[in-house]
């Protein structure tokens, strides 16, 4: 079958999330339920004197409260928050008394009613000892550099192309902390059923979470099930085993009842994930024509003492265009701060921030449209590794978006447009791109003769749309009516599952469900006898008078890891690319943004954006234009709202609420316009797909700021861009 | 939280006796978007609730008269939506409007709003123990002075305490001289807003000039030809649903091209709504340009004394007033 453009969809579980049907973790109903509180850690640092619980135990429908003494036979494994699958590293907290986070859990207060936890977890009194120095920001003393180089990549010589190029720029840019804040919080629920430890919780990666929590709880992998039925915005903070998953496991094992622990947002900006601060020095040149001759960069990203997540800033921005000479490297500082982690376009989004602003500064330099600088510098190669890329339609990217935000009227001196009443008007380009990464998946399908369709696979749904990618595939194979279709994803029970991360899991999904449903098409081939048919693929099973037809089928990517399969249903990090034998792959976006600024106040506001994305073959225009329209919102965010603000002296993020946290409302944001260039990839895999959700922000905000520029001629080379960096 | 009781009078006096039989620990409430918040922080812990969203009367809005006439109960919604005020008294619906969310305008009360309190983080965050706060524990010590004070007052503030009065619509009633009606265990008094408000000074934990049990029931504003050319002009980190870095209330009487009389109050930079005769005074008599609008902005933050991040709220409310006075005398042409 050959791939043809997929028509308009709406999404196939839109009904059940309007009538509110589409139950996620924290909503299932639960008989004989504990509730559970935390009680955060007011210290940054140091010890546990004593606890003291008789106020809370006085509280009606408080049961027990729990301390470090209840949990210290958990095991801090590669598993465990933090560690990101290394060794030695990673957290869990109250294992015992030592305190090495502001606002990590102390004591896990158990109770009849939420209320009642909540009373119970405010009456518990923690006494510490002296009060240990830390160090809250990368900048302070006491801060400590790693002393590992993270992603050094290079070819040529840099630093001498660099020295003896006719244009350069040589600029530092700033990244602040930032907080994902998903409208679903973080919860755990554990009970047991069938004879196993249940776990329901809102995660991106339910194998991981089943198989890591028996071994930092120490049960038998087999015995542990995870169900994460909706994931309600998952942006990466959802990726692993959170700080309160193995005890709320645990304390239901104690208790031999169901547990269940909602952890309340303003807890959230100290034991869950979030992006940390990171510092990007950025060298670029170019001879007299725009031809770019080196690009330089090193970053630094602020850490936590304890954990594995690499830097990886310097993985994306040397592919962006043909430079023949580049050197980057990617450092870490240590803090005494909870771990940060993945948060969309984790480094992709800071660093094409940096790199795509400097880039701006060199087009301005060289008296160059920013837009021609790019095309001037297009590539069809990697040069790192010398290999192509499996589609690259980046320039069609930029001269479509072009024309989509009128390009023609922009002005190469800032402050040059003025609207009606008397804002300033400035117009930015950047590029983006994201690794088009892909997963093994182990799917299981079934028709049966009166329609009805079920299938079981790997992959969870984010509200990126995944069932709706999985659907799309279905009703294009097999002539399958969405209305018959079940599901199945997200949940141990079903099939062994991957991380959901990482832009892969459109590219994942559809190819298995592809290949699944060409499978079971052969096999109907086969058994009626046909060449082929036309018409859902139901009537030709009814035909054969079976009830229905089976098929199992492990997909890997490209075939080229055969552990992979093995590795999936181990919960171990299976996904490839973005370099595979012979291509690397990736996802280009184009984003171009109109930007108002208010002379006399400095107000920055973004009236018009375009983007144009290639992510290979669309699923569902629906959903993919609303990821980009999702990754610019971000971005709006990111230029000119978003900052986690810590006051050093305290080492606890300040604004830690979404009144005080400010992302975008409705109001900050006005026209986004999207377009696909729907061109399939099919080197990568038979669907054709790369993946949208990430690159969809990446560049975004670069975008932004050199609108900002353009509107004012000021570079503000930190986040965000506010009133006092404009007046 | 704390558990509590609660009871919900019918009338205002039977909710001034349910306060007063209820001792120490009673408080207010109204739509609760502040008082729960504050509950949930631990910043109050109440021990008796006296539901006020319910009496008889209390939603009241009345234009007709002489006066205009709020009952404390009355929504901010509706106040905001009222046709006759949004055509007479700009202003005031658009403090409103341009307050918080519209679904925290449909549960809040305009009485409840004369006594949100402030947003200073280190007040609001700090229950644990975390972050020292006169205002909270008096004698504590001040987290923000030293601290991440971008948000915070340049106008109004002491050694003792810097934090921004938050309300849009306090100062939108400061500039029109509104007088406050409070009925306490002593019977009913009249509060002018100018004196509702105190100054941080040594005392930041005392911020109004009720007296325990006192209750707010109605807000009356003396009507003025000067509130068609009016406007509530407010700045802020997004545009919508956040507090004002700087906001200005400015209602105008022009004359033959002339400015007769100003009302001008400022927001989110002060420690009380602000209210500047000085600005007020460079503006009477003059033509209202550009230039005397800047002139009558640098008035009002004569005074202003910044903190370590805040300093651009100067040049910023010195705008803002600029601003604010340009779109109130185009209104009056209109
Ligand atoms: C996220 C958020 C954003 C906001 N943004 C803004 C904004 O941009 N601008 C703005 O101006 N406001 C804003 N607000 C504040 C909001 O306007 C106030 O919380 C609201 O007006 C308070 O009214 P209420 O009826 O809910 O008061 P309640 O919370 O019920 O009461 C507030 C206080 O008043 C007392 N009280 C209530 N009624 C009476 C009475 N009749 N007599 C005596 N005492 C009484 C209570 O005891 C309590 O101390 C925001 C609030 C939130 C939560
Ligand atoms: S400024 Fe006032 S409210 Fe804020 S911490 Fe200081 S004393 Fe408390």
């Amino acid at each position: 079958m050959t791939l043809s453009p997929n028509p308009d969809r709406p999404r196939v579980d839109a009904r059940q999330k309007v009538l509110g049907e589409a139950l996620f973790a924290a909503d299932q109903r639960v008989e004989n339920l504990l509730h559970a509180m935390t009680v955060p850690a007011s210290i940054a640092k140091g010890r546990i004197r004593a606890i003291d619980a008789s106020a809370a135990l006085k509280v009606p429908g408080v049961v027990r409260v729990m301390t470090f003494e209840d949990f210290a036979d958990i095991q801090i494994t590669p598993a465990s928050r933090g560690a990101y699958g290394q060794p030695g590293k990673g957290y869990q907290p109250m294992t015992g008394p030592d305190i090495v986070h502001r606002g990590e859990p102390v004591a896990l207060v158990l109770a009849e009613t939420l209320e009642a936890a909540i009373e119970g977890a405010e009456s518990v009194s923690v006494e510490y000892h002296e009060a240990a120095e830390f160090t809250a920001l990368m900048e302070q003393g006491g801060a400590e550099e790693a002393p590992e180089v993270f992603t050094r990549l290079g070819h040529g010589d840099a630093e001498g192309a660099f020295a003896s190029a006719a244009h350069k720029v040589d600029v530092t840019y700033r990244h602040p902390q930032q907080h994902h804040n998903p409208i679903e919080l973080i919860s755990t629920t554990a009970l047991f059923s069938e004879g196993k430890l249940r776990i329901f919780e809102g995660t991106q990666w339910s194998s991981a979470l089943a198989g890591g929590l028996a071994g930092m709880i120490g049960r038998d992998p087999q015995s542990v099930r995870a169900s994460s039925p909706y994931v309600g915005g998952g942006f990466g903070q959802k990726n692993g085993i959170q700080e309160q998953s193995a005890l709320v496991a645990r304390a239901a094992t104690i208790m031999a009842r169901p547990v269940k622990l909602v952890m309340p947002r303003g807890q959230l900006f100290h034991t869950a994930s979030y992006r940390p601060r990171s510092l990007h020095h950025v060298r670029l040149a170019a001879d007299a024509g725009g031809k770019l001759a080196a690009g330089l960069y090193r970053t630094e990203q602020q850490n936590s003492r304890y954990d594995g997540y690499n830097p990886l800033f310097g993985e994306t921005p040397p592919r962006m265009y043909g430079y023949p000479n580049w050197a980057g490297e990617d450092r870490v500082i240590r803090v005494d701060t909870q771990t940060p982690g993945h948060q969309r376009a984790p480094h992709e989004h800071p660093s094409s921030y940096a790199t795509e602003c400097a880039l701006d500064e060199l087009a301005h330099d060289l008296g160059m449209d920013p837009v021609e600088l790019r095309l001037a510098n297009d590539t069809d190669k990697d040069p790192i590794t010398g290999k192509p890329y499996s589609s690259r339609h980046l320039a069609a990217c930029l001269q479509r978006g072009a024309r989509m935000i009128d390009w023609g009227r922009r002005r190469r001196e800032p402050g040059r447009l003025r609207a009606e009443n008397g804002d300033m008007i400035g117009l930015g380009v950047a590029c983006g791109s994201y690794k088009a990464a892909m997963s093994p998946a182990i799917t299981t399908l079934r028709l049966q003769a009166n329609g009805a369709c079920r299938i079981s696979l790997s992959g969870h749904e984010m509200g990126q749309g995944l069932r709706s990618v999985i659907a799309a595939e279905l009703i294009d194979v097999l002539g399958v009516d969405p209305a018959k279709l079940d599901i199945r994803v997200g949940d141990t029970g079903f099939a062994p599952q991957m991380l959901t991360a990482g832009s892969w899991g459109t590219a994942s999904v559809a190819p298995a469900a592809r290949a699944a449903a060409l499978k079971l098409r052969a096999n109907l081939v086969e058994l009626t006898g046909r060449d082929d048919f036309e018409g859902p693929a139901y009537l030709q099973l009814a035909r054969t008078r079976r009830p229905m037809l089976k098929v199992e089928i492990d997909t890997i990517p490209l075939g080229e890891n055969p552990q992979a399969i093995d590795d999936l249903r181990k919960g171990r990090p299976v996904a490839a690319g973005p370099e595979y034998t012979d291509f690397l792959a990736f996802s280009w976006i184009a984003h171009f943004a109109e930007v108002h600024v208010e002379p006399s106040t400095g107000r920055a506001r973004v009236r018009r954006f375009a983007s144009v994305i290639d992510c290979g073959r669309v699923m569902n225009r629906r959903t993919t234009e609303s990821q980009v329209k999702g990754g610019v919102v971000w971005a709006v965010g990111a230029a000119l709202r978003e900052i986690g603000e810590t006051d050093p002296r305290y080492g606890r993020v300040l604004n830690n609420d979404l009144a005080e946290y400010l992302v975008p409302v409705n109001a900050d944001i006005d026209w986004i316009d999207v377009d696909v260039i729907d061109e399939p990839d099919t080197r990568l895999n038979i669907s054709g797909v790369k993946g949208a959700g990430e690159v969809a922000m990446v560049g975004a905000t670069a975008a932004i700021a050199n609108a900002v520029f353009n509107a004012t001629g000021k570079r503000i080379r930190h986040l965000p861009i506010r009133i006092e960096d404009l007046l | 939280m704390r558990a509590f009781s609660y009871s919900r009078p019918r009338s205002p006096e039977a909710a001034v006796a349910a306060f007063t039989d209820a001792g120490e620990g009673a408080r207010y409430i109204a739509g609760g978007t502040t008082l729960f918040d504050l509950m949930k922080l631990n910043v109050e812990q109440p021990a008796h609730l006296v539901d006020v969203s319910q009496l008889d009367g209390s939603d009241l809005i009345e234009t007709s008269g002489d006066k205009l006439r709020f009952g404390a109960g009355a929504r901010m919604a509706d106040i905001a939506d009222d046709e006759t005020i949004n055509r007479e008294y700009p202003l005031l619906a658009e403090s409103l409007w341009r307050a918080a969310s519209q679904q925290l305008r449909n549960m809040a009360s305009v009485g409840g709003n004369l006594l949100q309190r402030t947003r200073c983080p280190y007040f609001r965050n700090g229950a644990g123990g975390v972050y020292p706060c006169n205002k909270r524990e008096p004698g504590a010590g001040c987290a923000a002075i030293e601290g991440l004070d971008r948000g915070q007052a340049i106008l109004g503030t002491s050694g003792a305490c810097t934090a921004v009065s938050p309300g849009d619509w306090p100062v939108a009633l400061t500039a029109l001289d509104a007088d406050i009606v409070v009925l306490g265990p002593q019977g009913n008094r009249t509060i002018p807003i100018a004196e509702f408000y105190l100054l941080p000074q040594d005392t930041p934990d005392r911020e109004f000039s009720l007296a325990p049990g006192e209750l707010i029931i109605e807000i009356r504003v003396p009507k003025t030809a000067a509130g068609r050319a009016s406007t509530y002009h407010k700045v802020r980190d997004r545009e919508s649903y956040a507090f004002a870095l700087a906001s200005a209330a400015v209602a105008l009487r022009i004359e033959g091209g002339q400015v007769q009389k100003a009302h001008i109050a400022l927001g989110g930079i002060a420690t009380k709504p602000w209210r500047s005769e000085a600005a007020e005074a460079v503006l009477r008599g003059k033509a209202p340009t550009r230039e005397n609008a800047l002139a009558a902005g640098r008035a009002a933050i004569a005074d202003a004394r910044a903190g370590r991040h805040n300093g651009f709220k100067i040049d910023l409310a010195t705008n803002t007033i600029a601003d604010a006075i340009t779109i109130a005398a185009e209104r009056s042409a209109s």
